[in-house]
């Protein structure tokens, strides 16, 4: 199983696809998740969003990742089902009440979000993090400067997580009881976000002066090496996630 | 040429010079090993001369450090960049791309290589670190050693006419080690290269290196060639450099009377010079 957020090879039709398109797609996906609040179209997205990550292998990946966008989604449902007296009552609350409308509230949010997660996540397993910045360099017209603090900072995020887990298992072996309860485990490890905050800083400041040294401040539009031409199977894609999000904007409009 | 002249830099945060009155002359094509204790200052000599200190990391600058008649002071760190290829000591924050071959073009594309020039760069850095295989590897699957040489290949296909290393093999094993000088070794012969290395392992850097710098406080003890540095290990003991055991009993033998050879610097050689004197 790959690690979180780095690129998995393979020779997919998302592997294939033009990166910046990739990332287009993604957003697009994500914007007509976040237009709509119909829950069978919601799911009908899901469901592709979990086909085109068995088109490229990432089942378990995205497994992975759908647990940890449940789990957040799982709060924000909670507060909903809380706040939000719609429908026909189902348990009366001191301020309210949750109802029918509140569980399918609840719901919506849950799918909305693991929905709009899945393809985002997608670009990064199955896109080389130099093929993102020189594609939006190139073909968005995105300074290199951000595209690369951009690409820099999803590559980090592994990096520290890798950091984070050394930090835990150095605090393990001198007795550091990290198993129990949710709350027990983020107190104790509180502590270790300094460590941790030392370290990144550290190493945040070697990959820049590494990448200064090798002419990162020459970079400009037309240097990069490779080109990402657009093939039918990007318009195809870029066709269909126009759709997507026309088709959601439309249910919206037609309060469906 | 690269010319330190008094060179003493304190940096920022710290009470007192790191390093002070350097003066060395290292010839063009020159493979320099720098080496001391921990904390002696022989990264800092490898930052002043890749622009990193004071471009990098700022303070009190004394002295004067050329390279290739570049000023480091006065040029700027890309300038210097173009000429001096750095390999720094944390190698993980190095990599900047998630495939072997990306990380390769990464250099290219800044310095705006020529497109038709790339890929013959590309092949030849890949082929002289011996890692033509690992081209569509992704960094995070490569072991300690072949992101060693992933790294001294990023650099060196920039064709730098000075090399610095940092610890280069400071997370290898003996055998990676050795592999990893021998491309290096071989590469700046037959390109010229001037390559300064910081290294703990003496032994190693003395098979290799024309020229040995021992660094200790911040000052230099010793800058000469492997043999004569190595004939003070008694000094370099106690300035805390791990000399080969074979060459501090080589040495113990010579001051004995016992042994008037050359320096020994390695098991084999001394088993030979042993036999000779025994005969």
């Amino acid at each position: 199983m790959a690690k979180f957020l780095e690129y998995v090879p393979g020779n997919s039709f998302l592997h294939r696809m033009n990166p910046s398109v990739k990332l287009i797609c993604a957003v697009l996906f994500a914007i007509a998740c976040f237009a709509t609040s119909n829950l069978a179209f919601l799911l009908v997205l899901l469901v592709g969003a979990l086909v085109l990550a068995a088109s490229c292998g990432l089942g378990r990946e995205t497994a992975g990742l759908c647990r940890a966008v449940f789990a957040f989604s799982l709060i924000l449902a909670v507060v909903i089902l809380l706040t939000t007296p719609h429908g026909v009552p189902l348990v009366p609350l001191p301020w309210g009440f949750i109802g029918t409308g509140s569980l399918l509230a609840a719901l919506t949010v849950i799918v909305r979000l693991m929905a709009a997660a899945i393809p985002l996540f997608l670009v990064f397993y199955v896109t080389k993090m130099n093929d993102i910045t020189n594609s939006a360099v190139k073909q968005l017209h995105v300074p290199y400067k951000y595209a690369f603090t951009f690409t820099s900072t999803v590559h980090f995020i592994p990096v520290f997580m890798n950091d984070m887990a050394g930090i835990m298992e150095a605090q393990t072996a001198r007795g550091v009881e990290f198993d129990g309860s949710l709350v027990k485990k983020v107190r104790l490890m509180i502590p270790l976000c300094v460590p941790l905050l030392v370290s990144s800083v550290r190493k945040t400041n070697s990959a820049a002066i590494a990448a200064e040294v090798r002419g990162f401040n020459l970079r400009t539009r037309e240097s990069g090496y490779k080109d990402y031409p657009l093939g039918a199977g990007d318009w195809g894609a870029l066709a269909v996630c126009v759709l997507v999000l026309a088709a959601a904007i439309a249910l919206a409009a037609l309060g469906l | 040429m690269i010319e330190f002249k008094e060179f003493s830099f304190r940096y920022r945060e710290g009470e007192a010079p790191v390093v002070r009155d350097i003066t060395l002359s290292i010839p063009d094509g020159c493979f320099v090993g720098i080496t001391g204790a921990a904390g002696s200052g022989k990264s800092t000599l490898t930052y002043a001369i890749n622009g990193i200190i004071p471009h990098c990391y700022p303070g009190d600058f004394y002295g004067s450090v050329t390279v290739e008649g570049l000023d480091t002071v006065e040029a700027s760190l890309t300038d210097i960049s173009r000429v001096v290829g750095s390999v720094c000591q944390d190698i993980d924050s190095q990599m900047v791309s998630t495939v072997v071959e990306d990380e390769i073009l990464y250099g290219l594309e800044n310095f705006a290589v020529p497109k038709d020039e790339i890929p013959a760069r590309v092949d030849e850095a890949l082929g002289a670190m011996g890692i033509a295989d690992l081209r569509d590897r992704t960094i995070d699957s490569l072991s300690g050693g072949q992101k060693q040489k992933v790294a001294v290949a990023s650099v060196i296909a920039l064709q730098p006419r000075v090399l610095v290393l940092d610890e280069p093999t400071a997370e290898l094993d003996p055998a990676s080690s050795v592999a990893v000088f021998d491309l290096l070794a071989r590469y700046a012969r037959e390109h010229g290269t001037t390559v300064v290395v910081v290294e703990q392992k003496i032994a190693l850097l003395s098979d290799y290196a024309d020229m040995l710098v021992i660094v200790d406080g911040g000052r230099i003890r010793f800058a000469d060639t492997p043999d004569a540095v190595l004939a003070h290990s008694d000094e370099l003991l106690a300035l805390g450099v791990n000399v080969p055991r074979a060459t501090t009993l080589m040495n113990a033998l010579g001051a004995q009377g016992l042994y008037g050879g050359p320096t020994v610097r390695n098991v084999a050689g001394a088993a030979a010079a042993l036999k000779e004197v025994l005969a």
